[in-house]
């Protein structure tokens, strides 16, 4: 068995006097693929942003690659480091071109040699397909490009862990299966992925689990076959028929 | 340095930090302060307020002479700070709007006058402008061959000279009060919501207005002082007037040259306001079938008017401390009696602190009033303003 | 009327009412669209003639230009302007009291300074690292030339300063010094910890309601109080930390506006990559801040020049006040309007081109965005 890339036990969660996560345990071994849906208020982008502290949990423990989160600094900029993240707006940096946005953070926070960086950027930037617009800026490029650079961004800081928090939500329908072309390959070559997506198609391709969140908890998890085609709990049932139906 | 990775510990180390060194600060230059007032004998406090100031103040809304206390000069200070702040804010707000509504007119030729105006007076220091028009105000005739208008309104070297009442100066602030109660009274009735749906509300509108009116023309005839006229016209009597009320150049040189580059200032943000409602807006209510007058007062103007309100009074909060410049052309305000009691008495510590909290006062409350009206007049919600 | 001049002006979209047709047609829309329009127009512009008229027949046609015998006797019963003031007495206005023959000094410093602002225009330079050299660098030949005592130039004290130079000078030291402290106290408002941010807030809010001139009056007479003979220095330094302050303040709440209106996702992800806060702040959020208050930043340079005029009221010598001893002698008090034009001239020149700059720049970020 391989060690734990992510291990949350008893989390708990609160805006405020509002609580959004309820009593979380999740283990997610290395290369490990997760997808988590759920309806919208479901707390399941929190819960993923709290894997790299972007939210702060209130109760329980979470491990990251086997360092706890707590308020010591180090750990936390470490794990940054070493976890990447893919948002719904993809968040490039619009003052900075393509190449500049991947090779920023491993300049600056990895300290990689400028040269380096560049080289290891252009050859992301070639397996999310799109080396020949380095030079360009964020704003110059569709949609469906600029999530793809945000992938490539994400890798170059040679992550061990990525989140994807509704990667393709945000995108054009024709733009949506360019985007999920590249996170296929990703996982067929074992990168350790929790993916917050609506996109069935993609979680019985390539996911190991997917798990179901409704109101803050984990409602039911299973492999995606039992779980789309045989799912136990009503409010899944519920969801799945919503999102399968158009 | 194992408590600085600990994000808790180091925020309170670098508050705790960030209050020492202010703290520091504070203890070093009040210990400077008084060991070198000690040095120089000076005794700090504010028993000098109430010592007589042997100054002639030249334009001055309440009673003052020489031998009146420096308490007394600044509250005349004061309230001519707030005097002129409030007249130089009307002021520009007049001529502002017609500059605004040249600039919005579909007319070329006032396109371009209000475009040179704006221009010519908006980039040149207000400090500057005020000494200009100073200078030519003083450089009007002398009395005897003053300009005159009607044989009743004088300009001359020693200032503008109109007619007044016979009626002391207490007497106009109530009367003033009766008029800003009324309109404020008027003002509220047809805005609140509540009263829509009142019987004969024109009737009662007219009803406030007369009685206000009744009010002030009542006490201006009670208080009229007795044995005279109830105008009291300016005449010259040997070398100067006589009667009346003289607005001295320096008031009116401060006045002009606010009103002006306020002016300029004000007209622009009003015509950002009408710019900025809706093609949508108007094109829906010119769709509805309302007159051009009807879009204009019932649809464009309201929502002109909420659109520039925030920067509107950001601009008046401006024009007012921007009309702290008495000391150049010799007019009392705060800051000019102020810097003439530093001098006279010495006591500089005591008049900075009186002088930081008398505009911080004023700033504080003009600002609180406005964005109280602000807020009443403001949309409800979030409203797509495009 | 509206779809067809849509269609064919792709270039004109500022005035999207207008048909592409002649500048005869143009001008009938402009000036006599309607009876009414067309007297407005009449009447407006037979008042524009009148004073155009009045203004060149005083200030060109009427006027005097020389004084040959450097006397005001030229201008004696003349119905024009009588320049002849500003020809005898521009170095006073334009360089103060600096010694006469060191004048060439102070001439060359203003022109060092005027080339630092408007190389700082060009966007070549609007890299951090260029505009604060640039800025240090300008600053310091200037300082140089104007003090003197190196390089076998004459010494002379800051009191001696004056003129457009040392308005000049203050200008540009305030924003100098000002800029970083504006950045500073952004960051402390900003900042998570409630004592710093409050503390901050109230040092800006406390500046801001304070008009200019009291800050000044404070900074010349409270210092010299409050701090140790060695923190003093000149009056000047303690002034321009006064007027750097309130820039700062004002500089600060801009900047401050332009970090909130940088959508949230930049910081997470500038977090989620690992950055520290200090690489978060230099190379994401301030970059994109100063790129969103671009605008307000100019209009507020352009109003910090003319408020430069204010420290005339605390004893300076600067353009304003040189200008009023241009004409304060017996034999040229009557041109106290020609100076003052010819001041508002200088002024005019500076502010205007300004705030034509900050306007250009505005249509371009609206229109070149990238």
């Amino acid at each position: 068995m391989s060690e734990a890339a992510v291990r949350i036990a008893g989390m708990n969660k609160f805006y405020g006097r509002f609580q959004v996560l309820r009593d979380i345990n999740l283990d997610v071994r290395s290369g490990e693929r997760i997808v988590i849906c759920g309806p919208s208020g479901s707390g399941k982008s929190t819960l993923i942003r709290c894997i790299n502290r972007l939210e702060e949990h209130q109760q329980g423990r979470i491990d990251v690659l086997g360092t706890e989160l707590n308020d010591d600094i180090g750990n936390i900029d470490h794990i940054r480091r070493d976890v990447g993240m893919v948002f719904q707006h993809f968040n490039l940096f619009p003052h900075l071109t393509v190449l500049e946005n991947c090779t920023l953070a491993p300049t600056l926070a990895r300290k990689v040699p400028v040269e380096e960086a560049e080289a290891t950027a252009m050859t992301y930037l070639t397996r999310v397909r799109i080396p020949e617009q380095a030079a360009k800026f964020p704003g110059q490029l569709s949609g469906g490009q600029q999530q793809r650079v945000a992938i490539a961004r994400a890798l170059c800081m040679k992550p061990k862990i990525l989140l994807f928090d509704e990667p393709t939500s945000a995108l054009d329908p024709e733009m949506i299966k360019e985007v999920l072309d590249v996170m296929v390959e990703l996982a067929q070559d074992g990168m350790t992925m929790l993916c917050v997506t609506h996109e069935m198609g993609f979680a019985r391709q390539v996911a190991d689990r997917v798990i179901f969140m409704d109101k803050g908890e984990i409602v039911e998890q299973g492999r995606p076959a039992e779980l789309f085609d045989n799912p136990k709990n009503e409010r899944t049932r519920t969801f799945l028929s919503q999102v399968l139906s158009h | 340095m194992q408590i600085f990775r600990n994000r808790k510990t180091r925020s309170v180390v670098y508050q705790v930090a960030f209050l020492a060194v202010f703290a520091l600060v504070i203890f070093g230059a009040v210990h400077e302060a008084t060991t070198k007032l000690a040095a120089q004998g000076m005794t700090s406090g504010f028993d000098f307020l109430q010592k007589s100031t042997g100054f002639r103040i030249g334009f001055s809304l309440i009673p003052f002479d020489p031998f009146d206390s420096y308490l007394q000069m600044l509250w005349v200070g004061f309230l001519n700070t707030i005097f002129l702040g409030i007249l130089s804010i009307i002021l520009a707000n007049i001529v502002g709007l017609i500059i605004a509504v040249f600039r919005i007119s579909s007319n070329g030729v006032l396109n371009d006058i209000g475009t040179l105006y704006i221009e010519a007076f908006r980039n040149v220091p207000l400090i500057l402008q005020a000494l200009f028009w100073y200078a030519a105000l003083t450089h009007l005739p002398p009395p005897k061959q003053a300009y005159s208008l009607f044989d009743s309104i004088f300009l001359s070297a020693r200032g503008v000279f109109v007619p007044s009442l016979n009626v002391e100066g207490q007497w106009f602030a109530a009367v003033a009060l009766v008029l800003i109660l009324g309109l404020a009274a008027l003002a509220w009735f047809s805005m609140a919501r509540r009263l829509r749906r009142v019987q004969n509300r024109p009737a009662i509108q007219i009803g406030i207005a007369g009685l206000t009116l009744a009010t002030m023309v009542g006490i201006l005839v009670y208080a009229r002082e007795p044995g005279s006229d109830i105008v009291s016209v300016p005449a010259l009597r040997g070398l100067n007037f006589r009667g009346g009320v003289t607005i001295p150049p320096e008031l009116s040189a401060l006045a002009i040259a606010t009103a002006i580059y306020g002016g300029a200032y004000i007209a622009e943000v009003i015509r950002a306001g009408f710019l900025s409602v809706g093609k949508g807006q108007v094109e829906a209510a010119r769709a509805l079938g309302l007159s051009p007058w009807h879009v204009f007062s019932r649809v464009h103007l309201p929502l002109a008017i909420r659109a520039v309100l925030p920067t509107l009074i950001n601009q008046y909060v401006w024009l007012f401390k921007a009309t702290t410049l008495g000391i150049v052309v010799g007019f009392a305000d705060f800051f000019s009696v102020i810097s003439v009691s530093i001098n006279q008495s010495g006591q500089t510590l005591e008049l900075i602190a009186i002088l930081m909290a008398g505009f911080l006062i004023m700033n504080n409350t003009l600002s609180f009033v406005l964005n109280r009206v602000n807020k009443a007049i403001a949309l409800k919600g979030t409203q797509l303003r495009t | 009327m509206t779809a067809v001049s849509d269609m064919n002006t792709p270039s004109q979209s500022l005035n999207s009412g207008l048909q592409p047709d002649g500048l005869p047609a143009r001008l009938r829309r402009r000036y006599f669209r309607t009876p009414g329009n067309a007297v407005i127009s009449m009447v407006g512009m037979a008042a524009l003639f009148y004073l155009a008229f009045h203004a060149l027949d005083w200030a060109v046609l009427k006027a005097v230009w020389i004084s040959p015998d450097s006397t005001s006797a030229v201008c004696r019963d003349i119905a024009g302007a009588c320049w002849a003031v500003i020809q005898q007495r521009w170095r006073i206005i334009i360089f103060g009291l600096f010694p006469y023959d060191e004048q060439w000094r102070s001439m060359l410093a203003c022109l060092v300074m005027v080339a630092t602002i408007v190389l700082s225009c060009l966007p070549w330079s609007w890299r951090p690292l260029r505009l604060s050299i640039l800025w240090c660098a300008g600053f310091l030949i200037f300082y140089v030339l104007m003090r003197g005592g190196l390089f076998g130039m004459r010494a002379v004290l800051p009191a001696d300063w004056g003129g457009l130079t040392l308005t000049v000078f203050l200008y540009a030291a305030g924003v100098l010094i000002g800029m970083p402290m504006a950045i500073a106290m952004a960051l402390l408002r900003r900042s998570d910890m409630p004592l710093v941010s409050r503390m901050t807030g109230a040092l800006i809010d406390g500046v801001r309601s304070l008009p200019l001139i009291t800050i000044l009056f404070t900074a010349a007479l409270i210092f010299p109080f409050v701090l140790p003979g060695w923190l003093q220095g000149d009056k000047i330094w303690r002034v321009i930390i006064g007027f750097a302050l309130f820039f700062a303040a004002y500089q600060a709440e801009i900047i401050r506006s332009g970090i909130q209106s940088i959508p949230v996702g930049q910081e997470e992800a500038a977090k989620a990559l690992g950055l520290s806060y200090w690489h978060r702040t230099g190379r994401i959020i301030l970059p994109q801040a100063f790129r969103n208050a671009l605008p307000p930043t100019i209009n507020q340079l352009v109003i910090t020049f003319k408020e430069t005029s204010l420290i005339v009221i605390i004893g300076f010598f600067e353009i304003l006040a040189s200008g009023n001893a241009a004409y304060g002698t017996g034999e040229w008090s009557f041109a106290y309007f020609e100076v003052y034009i010819f001041v508002a001239l200088v002024y005019f020149v500076f502010v205007f081109s300004l705030s034509r700059y900050g306007a250009y720049l505005e249509r371009r970020m609206r229109f070149g965005q990238h």
